[in-house]
């Protein structure tokens, strides 16, 4: 049921309980799962907050989608996401952060997934199952668009 | 009312930088724009999420639209925005 994600999200990049002082250690722990995964090469850790820097990745809802520059594409061993939760929030430039989703791409394939979380977080009710998700299986039900009989 | 179709010229899509200006430009905008992908309906141009969820790529056509005193000037330099690639001019433009 999760082959859509499948590819995507690594269960062992869901990780629903870090802990951040500020907005560069955040971006520091969704990189470090990106790495861990095998998804990118160190290096794309700096392009992230390089990335920061330039514009802000607050999207909105407690969420922000913190990923490298165009420069560091080459650093992206595969199209993946990382999604990290900070229960106890963590300023994101004035806004407080709940959730990060980390985006690793070459391509565009990451886009219709994008276009899926959008819409859960335009949606208020599933915008705070995902702030409160604690199960990594809570956070692939809902990222996961499911078929017909949805399971919202 | 007043309407412009573009293609998104940015080589990330509609998304991550390219669409945090494209929010920025549309909310500083006098009148009020929406944007819309053909099957999809009309979102407010001026929300992150809204244009987001349209998960437009590189390619995509868009609709834009606007009504009031500026829309037409309005709506030019949002589709000039939009047609460019925003991901090239990184390094100079912030």
């Amino acid at each position: 049921m999760a082959e859509l994600t499948g590819d995507l999200l690594d269960r062992r990049a869901i990780r629903l309980a870090e802990e951040a002082a500020d907005r560069d250690e955040a971006i520091r722990r969704c990189g470090e799962a990106l790495v861990d995964t095998g998804a990118v090469h160190p290096g794309y850790v700096e392009t992230m907050l390089a990335r920061e820097r330039s514009v802000s990745t607050y999207v909105g809802e407690g969420v922000a989608i913190p990923h490298g520059t165009l420069a560091g594409k080459d650093l992206v061993h595969r199209d993946a996401l990382a999604v990290l939760r900070f229960p106890a929030g963590v300023d994101w430039g004035g806004q407080p952060v709940t959730v990060c989703v980390a985006i690793a791409a070459r391509g565009d394939g990451h886009v219709e997934l994008l276009a899926s979380l959008a819409e859960i977080l335009l949606d208020a009710d599933r915008a705070r199952a995902l702030r409160e998700a604690t199960e990594p299986e809570d956070v692939l039900a809902l990222l996961v668009p499911a078929p017909e009989d949805s399971n919202r | 009312m007043a309407t412009r179709t573009v293609t998104v010229g940015s080589a990330s899509g509609l998304h991550a930088r390219p669409a945090a200006l494209f929010v920025a430009a549309a909310g500083a905008a006098p009148v009020r724009v929406t944007i819309r992908t053909g099957e999809k309906r009309a979102v407010p141009a001026n929300s992150m999420l809204s244009v987001l969820s349209l998960g437009a790529k590189q390619g995509t056509e868009v609709v834009l639209e606007a009504d009031g005193e500026g829309a037409e000037a309005t709506l030019d330099s949002l589709a000039d925005l939009l047609a460019r690639d925003l991901d090239a001019e990184e390094p100079a433009d912030v």
